[in-house]
């Protein structure tokens, strides 16, 4: 590449950038949002590519490459929207934003889930009302098409749509298990988890919040917020907690996922068994907590008729999501490693947070997400809990030994780890019979909201067993019916260790590979599900997952609808 | 002429059609014979030449029914049954059979071009919304054969699929258009509904087992949304928006890279974006194709004591609402001929209704089942999971009924006859 080809590098260690903010169909005062996003600077390429992305604009269903973008570009919103540089903009500054806003949560960098260091990024890979990340193919897709009125829809120009893929790839890297079917929760916690990013992002942007919340009042004041609007229900009803408009061919089956309403036994209903509705009740569950904090903040009653500084309103606003973004992406930290339940997640929020906020006494966000869980009906994780904290983890309780390994080479070196699981084996608990392998080992220098710094080491490890289905028994796991007993079967469990800056283990959060409750349940829900018949196992489930939500909600494909009783 | 009033017996003529389905039903009246034909269609014949197999085909049928056809099915709208309806060319099988004069003509209710206005048993919001689904779809599937085609990285069997899945779901205008003309009377049948065929078919009484109707597919499968009708507002919306028809050929921007000087940073990727757009474009199909599939007209058959059961390609979504009426259970256990459903596949023989049928016996007898299909191996790849004839249910057919496959014509044999 020439230098010429080349952007000139910038001095400074972050940039801005325009994007929009919300789809170009969200308007405030006849105007598309844009919003000036900052984020790391770079000497960038054309594509453009940079060290963690590279926009290659290929159009696969016309069998077209576009010439590579040079960046920035500026201009009127209504200009950037028809102009396929700022497209490349667009997807690549959010791409590198969300991927920013994870590195800072977790006090490290953050790899992709493949192997490169580059993500590609295909902003009109195909005409299709769909987006999708696919690790095999190092890339995240997005489709465009033609909406009722004829008009060609981009979904690279959706500010939800490219976080939420962007996401799942983050997520894929941080806990790549939890694509594997597994149960329910695991296989919507994804979609979910997604959506929560994608939504609390959209706070950090300057003057959006300002310009949303109350976008559908007749009358607004520039520097002031009737209360009025700031109500609960009328908050859920704006562009801020929307998802989706974009992607939807009319533009009207809008994901509202804070609007559903809370019931204990929401998650038992059938409906609600299929992912993409799971994942919203873990969306409404976070959403509505950070509602009712961001409510706290703003210490006026809604409805009271009076009027608050707009300014004021919005960073409250801002300072909730930015702290529970945090929250939402340190907890994975603190997640298991293999086979996620919402309960589990929900123990890893409340510990992430305590770790680094040991007093919450003010606004009370982990009361407060704890409450929102138990409306939604989460199982809590069975825990005796932390720092007083009835639901988050507990530190480990065996006597562990720690002279046998070195935490400087334990901070970076995965075979010092596994040394430190191998000879603490029967103290961590875990399987001498499977196989066991430590996956990762990262450490961390994180920080609080009060600028208190915390640092730690994370390692995860996991423990396959394969055995026959008619071994379970021997481990008192319930073979499912049905199931034959030559049948082949992996058990998976594992860990993630966190420890603290003196080396001992402050968190064992782990899955045992023999849990005979959790194990049996997973093998009767993948048996159901038709896991155990030969299929075409290439892992594009992020396709299939957003093609069914566009094309009506209902798990639809191709594929043979499989029932072991039924079919030859 | 005087007809007696039951037929004594048929003789099922099985036509090779390669990858598709051809029956003629020629049943014998004390004076007289009556003809029935079921489906008529191929997406591959062995040698390749479909059109010269459709006329040969459609020659043998005028001659065996005496230039004229009682009744014509047309269980769904796939080429793989219809595609010998078509009257392009001067020469045509569509046309041989239009001049046969068919008195009656069955298909699903999803072809009545009234569907929507006829709609009692459910909204005509769904209905609409569902034909107009159908109908995006197959315009979906001619695109999807234009896209493949500039898929050069999507190679192998799942190409071979794309283009074999496509090409079947087609819109068949001419044939759809003749199947609408040819006859006298029309009739787009669903589950349950009464056809009474004593006029032209002495004797026979036909039972209509499926495709449900939209009323009837929620009853059972109990919808998990709320509104059925948002649901295929959605899909037909969603099929329709997949299509660029106002700019096809002419890329979105002007700005496009000529072919052959990509910058070698890309080409990797430009590589996987292929392969993964046909895939994307092979699940589509695959989610178009089973929908079709289950259009399907299904017919038992009964006359003389003797029971036939023509599926189509009917899956087991739309078996489902028959397979759950407890009165016709008895009526299936007693069948005689099965016409195994969608060219053998795993998903259109549920065991469900195999352990139904009591005629089923480890042994040869004049009462056993028998077992008839139309198939050729290879169009849906070779994994056990897509492979179409199926293995496992192949080999159950033959352990326990008197099992004929059109795989066994070879050379000049066109076709196999049965008579019961």
């Amino acid at each position: 590449m020439s230098s010429q080809d080349r952007t000139e590098a910038v001095s400074v260690p972050t940039q801005e950038m325009t994007i929009l903010a919300q789809d170009p169909t969200v308007k405030v005062d006849g105007q598309i949002l844009t919003a000036e996003a900052r984020i790391p600077a770079e000497a960038l390429g054309p594509g453009p590519r940079g060290f963690r992305v590279f926009v290659v604009d290929f159009d696969a269903s016309d069998g077209v490459l576009y010439a590579p973008a040079t960046i920035p570009v500026r201009g009127k919103a209504g200009e950037l929207v028809g102009n396929p540089a700022f497209h490349a903009q667009n997807v690549y500054a959010i791409v590198m934003r969300t991927l920013a806003r994870f590195e800072f949560a977790l006090g490290r960098r953050v790899s992709w889930s493949f192997d490169g260091h580059q993500i590609h990024v295909a902003p009109h890979a195909f005409a299709e009302a769909n987006a999708f990340y696919s690790k095999r193919d190092r890339g995240l897709f997005f489709g465009y098409f033609t909406d009722d009125k004829r008009q060609p829809v981009f979904t690279c120009l959706s500010h939800d749509v490219v976080a939420h893929e962007t996401t799942h790839s983050l997520l894929d890297g941080l806990r790549e298990r939890y694509t594997f079917p597994s149960s329910p929760d695991q296989a919507a916690f994804h979609e979910g988890y997604a959506d929560v990013v994608a939504l609390l992002s959209i706070f950090s942007l300057p003057n959006v919040v300002e310009q949303l919340m109350d976008a559908a009042a007749p009358t607004r004041e520039p520097e002031f917020v009737g209360t009025d609007w700031l109500s609960k229900d009328r908050l859920r009803e704006t562009a801020l907690f929307g998802l989706g408009e974009e992607v939807d061919p009319r533009r009207s089956a809008l994901r509202r996922s804070v609007t559903l309403k809370p019931d204990k036994n929401l998650l038992d209903q059938s409906e609600f068994l299929e992912p993409h509705r799971r994942g919203e009740v873990l969306v409404a569950a976070v959403m509505n907590a950070f509602l009712d904090i961001w409510r706290a903040r703003i210490a006026e009653p809604a409805g009271n008729g009076q009027r608050l500084l707009r300014a004021k309103v919005a960073e409250e606003g801002r300072v909730a999501a930015d702290h529970l973004l945090t929250m939402v992406i340190r907890a994975l930290d603190y997640a298991p490693v293999t086979d996620l339940l919402f309960g589990d997640y929900w123990a890893a929020l409340l510990t992430a947070d305590i770790e680094v906020q040991p007093d919450d006494s003010k606004y009370h966000y982990r009361d407060v997400i704890s409450a929102s869980f138990r409306e939604y009906g989460v199982d809590a994780a069975p825990t005796k809990g932390a720092a007083g904290h009835p639901r988050a983890w507990e530190p480990p309780d065996a006597r562990l030994d720690y002279s046998k390994t070195h935490y400087g080479a334990m901070r970076q070196d995965r075979d010092e780890i596994f040394r430190f699981v191998w000879e603490n084996r029967e103290g961590l608990g875990l399987c001498d019979e499977a196989y066991t392998r430590v996956q990762s080992v990262r450490p961390c220098l994180r920080l609080s909201s009060e600028g208190f710094l915390l640092q730690e080491t994370v390692a995860e490890y996991v423990q396959i067993l394969n055995l026959m289905a008619g071994d379970l028994r021997r481990f008192k796991i319930r073979c499912p019916d049905g199931m034959p007993p030559e049948t082949p079967v992996t058990l998976y469990g594992g860990g993630a260790l966190i420890f603290s800056d003196y080396g001992q283990l402050k968190y064992h959060v782990r899955t045992r590979v023999l849990n005979a409750d959790r194990q049996g349940a997973r093998l009767d829900y993948l048996w159901k599900s038709g896991f155990f018949e030969a299929r075409e196992t290439e892992p594009r489930r992020f396709s299939d997952m957003h093609r069914a939500r566009m094309m009506g909600g209902k798990d639809l494909t191709g594929k043979d609808r499989y029932e072991h009783d039924n079919v030859f | 002429m005087t007809t007696s009033s039951s037929p004594s017996t048929v003789t099922i003529r099985t036509y090779q059609v390669g990858f598709g389905d051809c029956f003629l039903l020629s049943f014998q009246y004390s004076h007289e014979k009556r003809h029935m034909l079921i489906d008529f269609g191929t997406n591959g014949t062995p040698d390749g030449n479909n059109k010269e197999q459709l006329l040969k085909i459609a020659k043998d049928i005028r001659q065996q029914c005496g230039s004229k056809l009682h009744v014509v099915v047309a269980t769904h709208r796939h080429k793989d049954h219809i595609d010998g309806f078509a009257t392009n060319g001067d020469e045509s099988s569509g046309k041989i059979i239009a001049d046969c004069r068919p008195d009656v003509v069955i298909q699903p209710w999803t072809e009545d071009p009234d569907a929507p206005t006829n709609a009692e048993e459910t909204t005509q919001t769904r209905v609409v919304n569902f034909t107009a689904a159908l109908t995006a779809m197959q315009a979906f599937a001619e695109r999807s054969l234009t896209e493949a085609g500039r898929l050069d990285a999507f190679r192998g069997e799942r190409r071979e699929e794309l283009a074999f899945a496509g090409e079947n779901n087609l819109p068949n205008k001419s044939a759809v258009m003749n199947l609408m003309k040819m006859a006298k009377t029309n009739l787009y049948v669903n589950a349950g509904l009464p056809v009474d065929l004593e006029a032209v078919l002495p004797g026979v009484k036909v039972l209509v087992l499926g495709p449900p109707t939209l009323k009837q597919s929620a009853d059972i499968r109990k919808e998990r949304r709320s509104d059925p009708d948002e649901f295929w507002l959605r899909q037909a919306e969603f099929w329709k928006a997949s299509r660029r028809e106002d700019t096809e050929g002419r890329p979105l921007f002007g700005n496009a890279v000529e072919a052959g000087t990509y910058p070698l940073a890309t080409r990797w990727f430009t590589e996987r974006a292929a392969v993964v757009r046909g895939e994307e474009l092979l699940e589509l199909v695959r989610i178009l194709d089973k929908a079709m599939n289950n259009t399907s007209v299904i017919l038992l058959l009964e006359f003389n004591g003797k029971r036939l059961l023509f599926p189509g390609d009917a899956q087991i979504e739309n078996w489902e609402y028959a397979l759950g009426q407890q009165k016709w259970a008895s009526l299936l256990g007693s069948v005689n001929l099965y016409k195994v459903g969608h060219h053998a596949s795993r998903n259109a023989t549920p065991k469900s209704l195999w352990k139904l049928f009591d005629n089923k016996s480890a042994s040869h007898s004049p009462k056993r089942l028998r077992t008839v299909v139309s198939t050729m191996a290879g169009k849906y790849g070779t994994k056990t999971e897509s492979q179409v004839p199926r293995e496992t249910l192949v080999t159950e057919l033959k352990a326990t009924s008197d099992y004929f496959t059109t795989q066994e014509l070879t050379g000049n044999v066109f076709y196999h006859d049965e008579t019961m």
